[in-house]
């Protein structure tokens, strides 16, 4: 049987996290409430269990906590009323004969929590019993895995963090059983410090483990997420085979274009503004001749009311400062935010979750996704949006008419101008066909935005091709079928304005939607509805004065741009500035834009964590480099312990007077011989492994200390005297492993 | 633990025996350790080794009296213990002392006499007396029995039970002596046999006193929880059907104490337990017939144990 130590505890401390995460879903997922009480019981059960009452004071306090949870949770009278037990004893009575009947569904509430709590009674038993007697934990373990991993694949409950938890204790909980499982097969005595010398490689290892999963990469699964074949009744269409019929929306997944679309009316989001705006949901930026993927991943958190780190506007653009506010359909289940190019921040998000959200922007494909604390996807349902509408200035915009290393980044403009090799050559042929009379960049993109305004190519949404394996997406529309949507006109410019060395980007998202009212009738803020059928992919060029310019090529759409064609000049005759491409948002101008309107930012301690969290999150490759070197210098400085451990013995005893030291500084001098490589068996006595240290270097010191030392431990007899004595035996020993 | 310093008197005693019994020097030392701690040893081995030139040896050289009982199997109790004779002169029964009545026993191969004569025996080694009519009389001290028993001979023995074999401290083998050792015993065969001349070097107050001071050996607790180590050990042994009982941990703790006094030191060292577990667990520990099948000997199992318990080389920790 076990004892009320310090290991037990640890063994019910896991037992407990185990079962409480079989209860963390529940709450979410189901419509239990109180959730808190029933872990509470859990912890009395554990806790009782533990401290080994009499079984009838462990029984009587938790029936006592029974019944006063009931009372709590199902009925109004106080708890020391007979009353409400004599009702509670004929709903008792009543749900008997329920159960007798089968008639599973007309249990009582009351009933039901009884079970419950009679069933959590139960499992307490039962872990005590696996841990305890069984000292056997892995099927309930297994089991936790497996309950875990399921909800996770079927229901939203995400177990990213459950997982994690679930592991280390699990782990450590079969370690220890390992452990007390060969002491009883080997009937050996232990100390206490055998448990610890046990426990510090396990915790080690459990926290390798763990530090390695959470930073190794994931592959995505590599079957279809069965979730959408469960719900695919309802209007949610995964996105399957591009060849199929889509109904159109907003979708991520680009890789192959074309194909038909069906209308869907269906509301995404309603907008209050000022005007009308074109919403952008993400940009894409490579081209792959069937359809757009991004280049990566580079996810940068920021907080609410913070700017979004995502590229601004150069400071010679001028602008209007406006805003919006967004409420998204319930049928609107991404996790992003929809936003008008020029964003500076996202305000008033709802919903929030009390322990504080993460906000992410992607820098790669500017897209802004939105999580809980524990960095599960929420939707926004209503947020507010704080933009700048540029005002360009023709005669700014007209000045670029070369790539210019100095004022783009050489990575930055490979980036944006590259294609696939396959594309046919009379891609560009054709492009500069079209720009052939124009000198710079802008004139260039204007033409070929124009360029599809020509009545043989026809916007349509029914017939429209998907390129074969061998055909280029872009030159099919081009030359071949000369029909589509505005996936098809906005990809033949990004990638035409490419093939002439101007960097494009393809930018997916929402047209500004209808008109529905005015929020009020003084205001004149107008709210617009956008629906499925409002999305829409247009065309941005970069220039390195203006940053990224939008173009609408698609027939029919038009996107409103300001652009100032007068040209009688004033201060804006800059150069081309050689600004960096995209503004890279770092920690510190993070912080400095959040500073002014921090009343007490030291006694904040939300903002703290939330800051640390952040730093965290942008620096955690750094700190794990960091961390790995560390390692690194410790390991080679425990690898060459032999060589700097005697040097830094010899120092400290020298200092020692006590006799007591005989005894640490004998032990140590075993460890440094051990270093050295006399190693001694563990079942050798220190005698003999004195006459073999002893004709190793043929000498008699080691026996004689050995002697003394002997006597000391066996004998506890420590004469005044002593470690004068034999110090300068223990020196020269200690010398002889340095020589 | 040959450079250490020896007791002088044991060392006396020792260099005494050696003047008839060549090499044997560690079965010397054991058979004092017994006597030391007062123990009883059971010797196995073929005859004709010299384990009766041993225990003369040694009861001349303490001065004690030597009784030898040969074990058949038609042997009484009452041939061992003694007995009860009328006398018509005094017209009341008289006791005549049985050979148990010695001070130092050489019971010859004790597994050929019926159990009950056995435990006559074993009950003398045991209680220190033995009742006879109603009487009880007191043997006398020192009380040192050596046992022996051939290991060869199976027809007609009567195996000593587990319990009983618990009685001995120590079980040893003698062993052939070497080849130089085996010539020196051919030549002094040729001469009378030098036994009779051997002299006494310690009488048996002497005796008694060094007995009483083997008490006195200190054995500290990391030694103690050594010896635990070991013999619960034996009792998880994959290949042992029943372990070392705590009889047999005090046997191992005794036995040290007069080992480690043997050499002159007032407290015990692991190195004393290494030697003497196998003496003293051996016989104590019943293997499974698994392992006996697979030719493991018990002593090779207890060398086993031994091997795997960790020496203690730091204080307890309190």
């Amino acid at each position: 049987m076990m004892k009320r130590d310090y290991p037990s505890f640890l063994l019910y401390t896991f037992g407990f996290l185990l079962l409480w995460e079989w209860l963390r879903p529940v709450e979410q997922l189901t419509e239990t409430d109180h959730i808190e009480t029933f872990i509470f019981f859990l912890i009395l059960a554990f806790a009782l269990s533990f401290l080994q009452l009499k079984w009838i004071w462990q029984y009587s306090l938790k029936f006592i906590y029974i019944l006063y949870s009931i009372n709590r949770i199902h009925f109004e009278e106080g708890f020391f009323q007979v009353s409400w037990f004599k009702e509670f004893f004929a709903d008792l009575i009543d749900n008997i004969g329920v159960i007798a009947a089968r008639n599973w569904n007309d249990l009582s509430n009351e009933f039901r929590t009884l079970l419950f709590f009679i069933l959590l009674w139960l499992m307490v038993y039962l872990i005590h019993y696996w841990l305890i007697n069984r000292k056997q934990i892995f099927i309930f373990y297994f089991m936790t895995l497996i309950y875990i991993t399921v909800l996770d694949t079927f229901t939203p409950y995400s177990a990213k963090a459950a997982i994690v938890r679930t592991v280390v204790a699990g782990f450590a909980v079969m370690g220890m059983l390992t452990f007390y499982r060969i002491i009883q097969r080997e009937k050996v005595n232990t100390e206490p410090t055998f448990l610890r010398r046990w426990m510090v490689p396990l915790a080690g290892m459990i926290a390798f483990s763990v530090i390695v999963g959470i930073a190794a990469p994931k592959a995505a699964p590599i079957w279809p997420d069965p979730v959408p074949y469960l719900t695919a009744n309802n209007d949610k269409v995964p996105e399957l085979d591009a060849r199929d019929v889509h109904r159109i929306g907003y979708g991520t997944n680009d890789s192959a274009l074309g194909g038909p679309f069906i209308g869907d009316k269906n509301p995404v989001f309603k907008y209050e503004a000022n005007g009308k705006s074109y919403w952008k949901m993400e940009t894409k930026d490579v081209y792959t001749g069937k359809g757009w993927l991004t280049s990566g991943t580079t996810p940068i958190s920021f907080r609410q009311e913070d700017l979004v780190p995502v590229y601004s506007l150069p400071k010679n653009v001028e602008t209007i400062k406006e805003s919006a506010r967004v409420l998204t359909h319930v049928n609107y289940n991404y996790n992003y935010f929809m936003y008008p190019a020029g964003i500076n921040k996202v305000l008033k998000t709802e919903p929030l979750d009390s322990e504080g959200n993460d906000f992410q922007v992607d820098t790669t494909n500017e897209r802004i996704s939105f999580y809980n604390h524990e960095k599960a996807p929420i939707v926004p349902r209503v947020f507010t949006v704080e933009y700048e509408i540029p005002k360009y200035k023709a005669k700014d915009l007209v000045q670029t008419t070369r790539y210019d290393p100095t004022s783009i980044n050489a990575k930055f403009y490979e980036k944006y101008t590259r294609l696939p090799e396959e594309l046919p050559p009379r891609v560009k042929e054709l492009a500069e066909q079209i720009t052939a009379s124009k000198t710079n960049w802008f004139d260039k993109a204007k033409a070929v935005e124009g360029y599809f305004g020509k009545s043989e190519y026809t916007y349509d949404q029914k017939n429209v091709a998907v390129p074969d394996t061998n055909e280029d997406y872009v030159d099919q529309f081009l030359f071949d079928t000369k029909r589509g949507y505005c996936d098809n006109f906005s990809s033949s410019m990004a990638v035409m304005l490419r093939t002439l060395g101007i960097p494009t980007r393809w930018v997916k998202g929402f047209t500004g939607g209808d008109f529905l009212q005015y929020s009020d009738e003084t205001s004149g803020v107008q709210v617009y509805e956008v629906t499925n059928n409002n999305a829409h992919s247009w065309v941005e060029a970069f220039f390195p004065n203006q940053g990224w310019v939008p173009f609408e090529p698609t027939k029919g759409f038009s996107n409103e741009i300001t652009i100032n064609y007068e040209t009688t000049g004033n201060s804006s005759n800059n150069q081309q500035t050689s600004t960096p491409p995209v503004k890279k948002p770092k920690q510190e101008e993070l912080d400095n834009t959040k500073a002014p309107n921090d009343s007490n930012p030291f006694f904040d301690m939300k903002r703290i964590w939330a800051d640390t969290k952040l730093f965290l999150k942008n620096n955690w490759q750094r700190m794990i480099l960091l961390l790995l070197l560390f390692a690194g210098v410790a390991a080679i400085f425990y690898r060459v312990r032999g060589k700097w451990i005697p040097y830094f013995l010899l120092v400290v005893y020298r200092f020692k007077k006590k006799d007591d030291n005989l005894g640490a500084a004998y032990v140590a001098l075993l460890q440094q011989f051990d270093r050295y490589g006399l190693k001694r068996k563990e079942n050798q006595t220190l005698r003999s492994y004195a006459r073999y240290i002893d004709s190793f270097f043929s000498t008699s010191e080691m026996t004689r200390l050995t002697v003394i030392y002997e006597n000391y431990l066996y004998h506890q007899t420590l004469p005044k005297g002593t470690w004068e004595e034999s110090h300068e035996l223990w020196e020269n020993l200690i010398k002889k492993t340095i020589a | 633990m040959s450079n250490e310093q020896m007791n002088p008197m044991i060392e006396k005693i020792l260099v005494n025996i050696e003047k008839v019994m060549i090499g044997k020097r560690d079965v010397a030392e054991l058979s004092l350790v017994a006597l030391l701690a007062g123990g009883h040893v059971l010797l196995e081995d073929v005859p004709g080794v010299g384990k009766t030139m041993m225990v003369r040896a040694l009861a001349k050289s303490v001065n004690a009296n030597f009784r030898r009982i040969q074990f058949t199997p038609d042997l009484l109790p009452s041939d061992v213990t003694g007995v009860s004779i009328y006398n018509p002169k005094e017209m009341e029964f008289q006791f005549r002392p049985g050979p148990l009545m010695g001070n130092i026993i050489l019971a010859d191969e004790i597994n050929r006499t019926s159990p009950k004569t056995q435990s006559a025996l074993l009950e003398g080694m045991e209680e220190a007396s033995v009742t006879i009519d109603g009487v009880t009389h007191r043997l006398n001290k020192p009380f040192f029995v050596m046992a022996t028993q051939n290991p060869i001979e199976y027809e007609g023995t009567y195996p000593l039970p587990e319990a009983q074999l618990d009685r001995f401290l120590l079980k040893m083998k003698m062993g052939y002596p070497d080849l130089h050792e085996e010539m020196e015993v051919l030549n002094r065969a040729q001469k009378i046999p030098p036994i009779e001349d051997l002299c006494p070097v310690i009488d048996l107050e002497g005796l008694l006193t060094l007995q009483s001071e083997i008490k006195d050996v200190f054995v500290d607790d990391t030694i103690k929880r050594y010896i635990v180590d070991i013999v619960n050990r034996t009792r998880g042994h994959g290949s042992v059907y029943l372990g070392a009982s705590p009889r047999g941990s005090i046997a191992l703790m005794k036995a040290a104490q007069a080992y480690a006094y043997m050499f002159g030191r007032d407290y015990v060292l692991p190195d004393d337990i290494q030697y003497l577990a196998k003496f003293v667990l051996s016989h104590r520990i019943i293997l499974k017939s698994e392992a006996k099948f697979e030719g493991i000997s018990a002593e090779e199992l207890v060398n086993q144990v031994v091997a795997r318990v960790p020496v203690p080389i730091k204080r307890l920790v309190r």
